[in-house]
């Protein structure tokens, strides 16, 4: 029927482009169905749906079995990860797996973001005037102290608030051929291939996670991936060691006279790919282009927030640059590891769209040719200055040739390893690393990750905080962790990470006590088994 | 249809197709607003250091804080231009990214296309021709598990054995990266042809292997099931017997008499499925590194880059709409009495 009335649209140029439009003016007007915020009750069982993407899947599952029981009737949803997002922060689910990145090593991106009163990444709708008056004070004092007692008096609160089930954090595991020298995972996911030999050659493929990086451009883009790539074509003013440390780079030193100003002193000597000399205008010139709302070709910048409270950016004379912050800023020099300068004049004169089709920094290795998608082949700068005396080696690159390969599936990242196709592999999976540690000629290494991992509760549904402790009381996850991830997943007793700032030793996850958990419920009113 | 010329008739169908594809353009850009995620949000990520009024500004400067109606006719304006605008996600141009990213699935396309036809056709034929002997059995046994096999499995399975194991064929990416050769075309069989450069031109062959072979896999085991029946049948026309009887020999009876009847319906089939190898092959893309169309379009659609999607589906509606065409005008080439209508 359907099939008749199609067909004899089908010679008809303007009813069929009717057809379409109609259709999809009718999705366009219908918004879908909205969630129902429902109150949990009280002297019933209680009710609670876990939303999650696939790969948390075997987690969540976990997870309702042992809220089932106590009595508590869980059910697991799996959801495509941005739909799971959108929704919860339309605050239409009850609980979620959820995961947040950090990359100042502080507090400052992580717990405040994601459960100060009204903040972008707050979607369990958490908010304790006190914990909010905490953040604040830790993130704009000056002095360690001050900051170090308030971030831990904010744990305490936030673990018996208990806005989440807390979880975890995982392991950065990473994989090369044994004839790779002088490498490890960072903390921060960077591969720094400046310092890397490989021994009986000299080109190093890195198979990549991602399926693609996002610009060749190094302020126009909000990814990981993209930043592993192109800190091997740009340097920065100061870079991270694999442990986390600032430490400086194109900047030979620098100085803070007061809270809000930094005076960086450049090093001398050091060249672009295209033979220019890099100066405190090349300076001032990349990071205003990030600070203008029109910097690149009328676009504003994505990288514009990690410039923290940075307001003002002059050149004092050829070496020395001068920031004026607009109030002062712990993290910022942990943020400033995340600007590579650019070359002005180079930049000026072919344009941003001749820039990434040709990317040139002043970093260890200069662009060949490649795709945002598929290869990408960097060759060794000869004239390098040599990189961060605190990294050793410093000069120019052992390596000659390196290739950077978007490999998006772990399973063909771990064949092309065996295979000796690719010399790094990037996110082993957890249940992989033991066969990789029985293969010859391969090495396994671990960093500890920075991206938190947690179930967390809409607070505006689940409001009593008993009910959330008694979830916390109620899983096992030493042995979810231990069974799922195989020793790679740690927990953490809130929402800080140990290796970031601020974080407090002595207090311990929640324990596994179902008992506990039950009574919390029957205070709550919930019936229990 | 009878009185209407073969000419006519295609020119109809060409113009018909293109209310078709505005629908199915128009429909994807409605159907991809209504997918929950906000593309500025996604791009900046689940990390902190993001302020609200960046938020705000990026999207304004993309023009997402517009009402719906106005992108829907600002993107139909560009359309009809030519322009499918630019990517949220990379601020390129969309045509350019699909520019760059199709060569490569193409490339792998056709490979998987020349792999299937040289596997099933002579496969199909003979399964017929010794109709029910044990090669018909192994043969079409081989098919059914062909149809059966994910391509995923199947192409991880290639890779721990070609790869791994036996190390004969590389498991990833188009070519040895200490071996590269200017991007001309973007296809690399011809760029290192172009490049006058044997050693990269016997690389891209060996890289194009095992993904052409998972790719085409199900297409050869379909493909030579229907060759064989409909060789079958054909071998039981009246024009093959009366063929026989004159005393032509067997061979020549299947390959000039036979053959070119009982291919009516593979080549239908194989219009069918063009529009699956481009469309359809995201799997193997990923599998062995390629960087084709299928991962860029996927990506896009997790990442909701809404002009990179809506003019992939573009891209992928004319392509089914050709290659329906194309069956179309194949048949009267291949059995003009079809062109009678």
């Amino acid at each position: 029927m359907a099939c008749r009335v199609i067909r004899s649209l089908r010679g008809s140029w303007i009813r069929m482009a009717l057809l379409a439009l109609a259709v999809a003016l009718a999705l366009v007007v219908w918004q879908g169905p909205g969630g129902s915020p429902v109150q949990a009750q009280a002297g019933q069982v209680l009710r609670i749906v876990l939303d999650g993407a696939k790969n948390r899947e075997a987690e969540l599952q976990a997870v309702a079995g042992y809220l089932r029981q106590i009595g508590v009737d869980a059910q697991v949803r799996i959801w495509e990860y941005q739909t799971l997002i959108a929704e919860a922060q339309r605050g239409t689910r009850d609980a979620y797996a959820t995961d947040w990145g950090s990359s100042t090593f502080s507090p400052f991106d992580l717990a405040i973001p994601k459960l100060r009163t009204g903040d972008r990444g707050n979607f369990s709708f958490y908010s304790n005037p006190d914990v909010d008056r905490l953040f604040e004070l830790a993130s704009t004092t000056v002095d360690e102290a001050v900051a170090l007692d308030a971030y831990h008096r904010a744990q305490r609160i936030l673990y018996e608030d208990a806005p989440w089930i807390f979880g975890y954090y995982l392991d950065t595991i990473e994989a090369a051929s044994e004839r790779v020298r002088n490498w490890r995972p960072s903390v921060d996911n960077r591969t720094n291939l400046h310092d890397v030999v490989l021994e009986g050659g000299d080109t190093l493929v890195v198979g990549m996670r991602a399926d693609r990086i996002q610009s060749f451009d190094p302020a126009d883009h909000r990814d990981r991936d993209t930043e592993t790539v192109l800190r091997n074509i740009f340097d920065g003013l100061v870079t991270r060691t694999p442990d986390g440390q600032v430490v400086p780079e194109i900047a030979e030193s620098w100085e803070q006279p007061d809270p809000t100003t930094y005076i960086f002193h450049l090093r001398r000597g050091i060249r672009f790919h295209d033979g220019e000399p890099l100066t405190a205008e090349d300076v001032v010139f990349t990071f205003e282009r990030i600070l203008s709302p029109t910097g690149l070709d009328g676009r504003q910048s994505p990288r514009l927030g990690l410039l923290g409270p940075l307001q003002r950016v002059e050149a004092l004379d050829d070496y020395t640059v001068k920031m004026t912050l607009s109030a002062p800023s712990p993290v910022f020099l942990q943020l400033l590891v995340h600007t590579q300068i650019v070359p002005k004049d180079y930049l000026t004169r072919v344009g941003l769209a001749g820039f990434v089709e040709h990317p040139v920094g002043a970093g260890p290795f200069k662009f060949v040719q490649g795709r945002l998608d598929g290869d990408i082949v960097l060759e060794r700068f000869d004239d390098y200055y040599g990189g961060s005396p605190d990294l050793p080696p410093v000069g120019p690159a052992p390596l000659r040739r390196v290739v950077f390969r978007m490999m998006p599936e772990p399973g063909a990242r771990i064949a092309a390893l065996l295979a000796g196709e690719v010399h790094i592999i990037h996110e082993v999976p957890p249940d992989a690393v033991a066969q990789l540690e029985r293969a010859r000629g391969v090495q396994v290494q671990v960093a500890p990750g920075t991206r938190l991992y947690a179930i967390e509760i809409n607070n505006r549904r689940l409001t009593d905080p008993r009910v959330r402790q008694a979830l916390n009381y109620a899983v096992d996850w030493e042995t979810i962790l231990r069974e799922l991830y195989r020793g790679h997943a740690h927990r953490v007793a809130t929402a800080f990470l140990p290796s970031g700032f601020g974080y407090d030793e002595t207090l311990q996850p929640y324990p596994y006590d179902p008992d506990r958990a039950r009574e919390l419920l029957r205070e709550a009113g919930y019936v229990v088994r | 249809m009878s009185g209407e010329s073969g000419s006519l008739r295609v020119l109809r169908r060409l113009l018909a197709a293109i209310p078709l594809a505005a629908g199915i353009v128009l429909v994807t850009f409605a159907l991809l607003r209504l997918l929950p995620g906000d593309p500025v949000d996604i791009m900046m990520g689940q990390a902190g250091n993001v302020s609200e009024a960046e938020i705000e500004t990026l999207r304004r400067q993309l023009g997402l804080d517009r009402p719906i109606w106005e992108q829907a006719v600002h993107f139909a304006r560009g359309m009809v231009r030519g322009d499918l605008g630019r990517s949220i996600r990379t601020a390129r141009p969309v045509a350019a990214l699909i520019g760059e990213a199709l060569p490569a699935t193409l490339e792998l396309a056709a490979a998987a296309l020349l792999f299937a036809v040289a596997v099933a056709v002579p496969v199909g034929v003979l399964s017929a021709v010794r109709h029910r002997s044990a090669l018909d059995h192994l043969a079409m046994g081989t098919a059914f598990v062909g149809i059966s096999m994910p391509a995923f499995w199947l192409g991880l399975v290639l890779i721990l054995i070609f790869g791994v194991a036996l190390g004969w064929l590389p498991t990833s990416g188009r070519i040895d990266p200490s071996l590269s050769v200017p991007a001309v075309t973007g296809f690399m069989l011809v760029d290192t042809l172009l490049a006058r450069d044997p050693a990269a031109f016997r690389s891209a062959l060996e890289h194009l292997v095992l993904p052409a072979v998972t790719l085409g896999a199900e297409l050869a085991a379909v493909l030579s099931r229907v060759v064989r029946s409909s060789m079958l049948d054909v071998l039981q026309a009246d024009y093959v017997r009366v063929a026989r009887a004159k005393g032509v020999n067997e061979w020549r009876v299947v390959s000039r008499h036979a053959l070119r009847n009982a291919l009516v319906p593979a080549v239908t089939v194989l219009g069918l499925q063009v529009g699956i190898l481009l469309g359809g092959n995201m799997i193997v893309e990923t599998v062995f590194s390629w960087p084709g169309l299928g991962r860029l379009v996927v990506g896009a659609i997790f990442a909701r880059d809404y002009p990179v999607v809506q003019g992939a589906v573009l891209l992928y509606a004319l392509t089914f709409l050709a290659a329906n065409l194309l069956v179309d005008v194949l048949y009267t080439v291949i059995n003009p009495r079809m062109a009678m209508g």
